[in-house]
């Protein structure tokens, strides 16, 4: 009995260590990675940061001759940081921003529209002449990004159907 | 009559205010004892009236019997209360006696039985079987105390035997004694905290035989699990600790529901303070309080 | 009146079922710290049910996979309305990195309607209590689309009959999708 009572005393003398979280903000850590942030000014649009996505959450396409679109779709994001460490340019900083809860998922998207310049003596951007020689270039592909899901390799059913059975490679 | 029947309706009455606030100074205190800042005092009242707005899925192997054991068990414990003593006379006096009094008290675990049967799922029957297996050797407790205040009083009189019935002897009342220190001992275990809730409050390690049940008629259910404390505490001040030093009706009802407190404060305490027994270790437990208690008989019997 | 104060009441309680259809326990964890004593999330009333016919809120991490679409999907219809549904973690909220796999169908907003989403990977619990003091509203989102655009100009047609006249670039369509 007087071990519990003692128990008692012991749990009590803490107090109460809730941090009071929404109403005071505590701070992060230094080296903490939060929701990266694009420069546009500083983008050069290379795709460095598309190829080496772990998620493919970064897209990049031309939209015409001198537009080059870069979209982040913020969902499958992971917070892994290799977007901002092979940045040529550091223009995507990992801010410390956590607090991305949304009711619509599409308020995690961020969207560039960068002015590519074009070549003095052809006026074109420079283009590889070749679908082959294009797939095998590192960085830029050629991700339609109104349809982000062409990405899956495998769908199922499962209403009703089996649940094997039905892979389907989808090439796109 | 007129007056005993007041007396009813305002023991139900204050169960049925009282009882989700005690139980959210419950959480409260565990909360504090845990180190944290619990939920708000007025908890459990917004959790009820949430419940009552939820939508109603009736399923399981017979619904009829799932909305039954809801009503039931909140009309058992609500009739109990309506018996007892709550600081003034027993206003059940009237229309039973103790042996009703334990007869309600097997009716209430029996209600969670038809609970877990209604669902038939695997979860509910494990948890009613562990319900079944504590009532069996749970019950027996408090009627000995009944028992053995009956024998010393000479009548099962609900306002006699629960107007601490167990020290009616000359000398020091040994069998009284013993019994109060076991039913402090057990007392956890009618009221279904930790240690001993393996069968119902079991929501945490199974689902425990309230696993189908949703919206208002859980709220029934839990509002009788809230109530159960108060009555049961009700019923162990009646038998071992009614004195209320004086006779100002007002003054016995307030001394009355503070003394409930305090024991809900005691509760408590170990409840925070506790793992939560297996059921075989619980059995255990009741099995040696309940030879304990037939020796407390056996003493009784020879009149001390 | 009654209906009423219940309904005022859903967001004073809310009961919460943990569902985690394949995830790798990083936001089971981060769940399970909102639970504790530093980041304490019973005092808005929540707790934890072992049923999800006693839960108001679904909060699912780890992505919906094909094998475990199914019982997820019956979850889901085990609750009572009014119910909602958190998606923690960004496997939860788009595939996270295994949105391409053979064994997996996607985001659980395939298989079950979402309300909220908290990505992370794995959100802190910070970010969980924030996202569910949006749900109650006792703070407002922070998470907005960005838009940069550095030149703005005319997205041109393809047709080559349409470009002459307007403007003195001449702007080549790109050819057609490989």
């Amino acid at each position: 009995m007087l071990s519990k009572l003692k128990e008692t005393l012991l749990c009590l003398r803490p107090g109460k260590v809730t941090l009071p979280y929404p109403a005071q903000a505590q701070p992060t850590p230094e080296n903490f990675r939060g929701v990266p942030r694009w420069n546009g000014d500083k983008c050069i649009g290379c795709a460095g940061c598309a190829s080496n996505c772990s998620a493919r959450a970064i897209l990049v396409t031309d939209i015409c001759q001198e537009i080059r679109v870069l979209n982040y779709i913020g969902n499958r994001c992971t917070y892994c940081g290799r977007c901002a460490e092979v940045c040529p340019e550091k223009a995507i900083t990992m801010s410390r921003d956590f607090e991305q809860a949304t009711n619509d998922v599409a308020d995690l998207r961020q969207r560039l529209e960068l002015f590519m310049s074009t070549c003095q003596r052809c006026g074109r951007c420079f283009k590889i002449s070749d679908v082959l020689e294009q797939l095998k270039m590192p960085g830029y592909r050629f991700d339609d990004f109104e349809q982000a899901r062409w990405v899956c390799r495998s769908r199922s059913f499962f209403e009703g159907d089996p649940l094997v059975d039905d892979i389907r490679i989808e090439l796109d | 009559m007129i007056a005993s029947v007041t007396a009813g309706l305002l023991n139900v009455v204050m169960v049925l205010l009282v009882s989700p606030f005690l139980h959210g100074l419950q959480r409260k205190i565990v909360a504090r004892i845990q180190a944290r800042q619990g939920p708000p005092l007025w908890q459990p009242y917004y959790d009820l009236l949430k419940l009552a707005g939820k939508e109603d899925i009736e399923v399981g192997e017979v619904p009829a019997m799932q909305r039954f054991a809801a009503y039931l068990a909140l009309a058992v414990v609500l009739t109990i209360a309506f018996v007892l003593p709550m600081g003034t006379a027993a206003p059940g006096a009237s229309i039973g006696d103790a042996i009703m009094l334990v007869y309600l008290l097997t009716l209430m675990g029996i209600c969670t039985i038809l609970a877990g049967l209604a669902a038939g799922s695997t979860y509910s029957l494990v948890g009613i079987s562990r319900e079944m297996m504590s009532m069996v050797t749970l019950e027996p407790l408090f009627a000995v105390a009944v028992l053995i205040a009956g024998l010393h009083v000479g009548s099962l009189h609900l306002d006699l035997v629960l107007k601490g019935g167990v020290y009616a002897v000359a000398g020091i009342p040994w069998s009284g004694l013993a019994m109060l220190a076991l039913m402090l001992l057990a007392f956890q275990a009618f009221v279904q905290r930790i240690p001993f809730d393996t069968s119902e409050a079991e929501t945490e390690l199974i689902e425990g035989p309230l696993m189908e049940y949703s919206g208002p008629k859980l709220a029934l259910f839990k509002y009788a699990q809230m109530a159960k404390l108060v009555v049961f505490a009700a019923l162990f001040i009646g038998l071992f600790a009614p004195w209320s030093g004086t006779s100002n009706l007002l003054i016995a009802w307030l001394v009355f529901w503070l003394k409930v407190v305090v024991l809900m404060l005691f509760v408590t305490a170990i409840a925070a303070l506790h793992a939560r027994y297996r059921i075989d270790q619980a059995i255990r437990y009741f099995v040696v309080m309940d030879i304990a208690s037939l020796g407390a008989l056996v003493v009784a019997a020879y009149g001390h | 009146m009654l209906e009423n104060l219940c309904q005022k009441m859903f967001r004073r309680s809310l009961w919460v079922y943990h569902a985690n259809s394949g995830g790798c326990n990083g936001c089971d964890i981060e769940v399970l710290n909102v639970l504790t004593p530093y980041y304490d999330v019973e005092r808005f009333g929540i707790k934890l049910v072992g049923s999800p016919r006693h839960a108001d809120v679904m909060l699912c991490q780890g992505p919906a996979l094909r094998s475990t679409a199914d019982a997820l999907r019956r979850a889901y219809e085990a609750m009572p309305a009014p119910k909602l549904v958190f998606a923690i973690g960004s496997c939860a909220c788009g595939g996270g990195l295994w949105f391409d796999s053979y064994a997996v169908l996607g985001a659980v907003e395939k298989v079950i309607p979402v309300n909220f989403y908290i990505p992370g990977c794995p959100p802190r619990p910070e970010a969980i209590i924030y996202g569910v003091a949006v749900a109650l509203g006792m703070v407002e989102k922070k998470a907005a689309p960005v838009v940069f655009k550095q030149a703005e100009f005319p997205i041109p047609t393809y047709h080559p009959d349409q470009l002459c006249g307007e403007n003195e670039l001449v702007v080549y369509e790109k050819s057609e999708k490989v």
